[in-house]
């Protein structure tokens, strides 16, 4: 098991151990940097302080990053906040609609974004998953808990029998 | 407002049929907007019940039905609610009757006749997967006016 040092301790972690640290947690909202762990997105600094116990503090969030992609775990930017005006620039001024759609990568792009969340409630702004929980509950309390406002909020189904089932009354 | 059809991965790979669903958010719920698939056969506008309790709604249970949807017996109670669509630019408030279903085994909610669309000019651009709402003119006008 590598072992890694932490502001001045050292930690034995693989990539089993940090994914069992996150566990029944939620990801914070991510303001730049993230790392991929089981599918979603997690603050680098978040995920370091629910593994080793230590204050946020403690380490930077490129000391995070870099600890956990050494376990393997792939790391990434957020697309800059300027990145969902020039979406909507295209759509509104870039005829016929469906063109728009299809140049900018929309709707697959969202339908990507939420796959591995099926089953879940997530809520969304943009072609962004901000959260994704077991139940509305959980979501509305994390959306809440970190000032977020949401586009939309949904249950992610992978079956088209599950929606038209909503049949006309 | 536009609002583009909303696809959902489909099991296997690939995305289900891009579907007509607009946004619409509940008094005290404001920061989670309830995604609602568009009905123009559907009578009512309805949700789960869950998501009244979510955003402090009693529903006192004075007026029920009884019905099915997707083979499912349901129960669903009236309240009249503040609602507001919004596509991220505009958006729109009004009062309407909202029926809270228990249960409601539904990814989204139901935006039907009452409730949403009688108070709606909606065009549905199917072809090119959008479609654009905006309020009925009175209704507008004492929005405005307020």
């Amino acid at each position: 098991m590598p072992t890694v040092t932490v502001s001045g301790h050292q930690y034995s972690l693989d990539s089993e151990h940090v994914e069992a640290a996150l566990r029944g947690k939620l990801p914070e909202p991510i303001h730049e940097h993230f790392v991929v762990i089981n599918g979603r997105r997690w603050p680098p600094k978040q995920v370091l302080a629910l593994v080793t116990g230590l204050d946020r503090a403690d380490f930077t969030t490129h000391q995070a990053r870099r600890v956990l992609t050494r376990l393997g775990f792939s790391a990434g930017r957020a697309a800059s906040s300027g990145r969902r005006p020039a979406v909507t620039h295209i759509a509104a001024t870039t005829p016929p609609p469906s063109v728009a759609s299809e140049a900018i990568g929309r709707p697959a792009s969202l339908a990507e974004a939420l796959r591995p969340f099926i089953g879940l409630w997530v809520a969304v702004r943009g072609d962004d998953v901000l959260v994704a929980a077991p139940s509305p509950k959980e979501v509305v309390a994390w959306l809440a808990q970190h000032r977020q406002r949401a586009q939309s909020m949904f249950r992610v189904v992978d079956s088209e029998r599950a929606i038209t089932g909503a049949a006309p009354q | 407002m536009r609002f583009e059809f909303r696809a959902l991965p489909a099991a296997g790979g690939g995305v289900q049929t891009p579907r007509p669903v607009v946004d619409i958010a509940l008094e005290g719920l404001e920061a989670a907007p309830i995604a609602c698939l568009l009905d123009t056969g559907a009578l009512r506008t309805r949700m789960s019940a869950e998501i009244a309790s979510l955003a402090g709604i009693e529903l006192s249970g004075d007026l029920t039905e009884e019905f099915y949807v997707g083979g499912l017996e349901t129960t669903g109670t009236l309240a009249r609610v503040n609602l507001t669509v919004t596509d991220g630019t505009d958006e729109f408030s009004w009062d309407a009757p909202v029926w809270f279903c228990e249960p409601w085994p539904h990814p989204f909610g139901l935006a039907g006749l009452e409730g949403f669309l009688h108070h709606f000019l909606v065009t549905i651009h199917a072809y090119d997967g959008y479609l654009e709402v905006e309020p009925e003119p009175r209704l507008k006008e004492e929005q405005q006016s307020r």
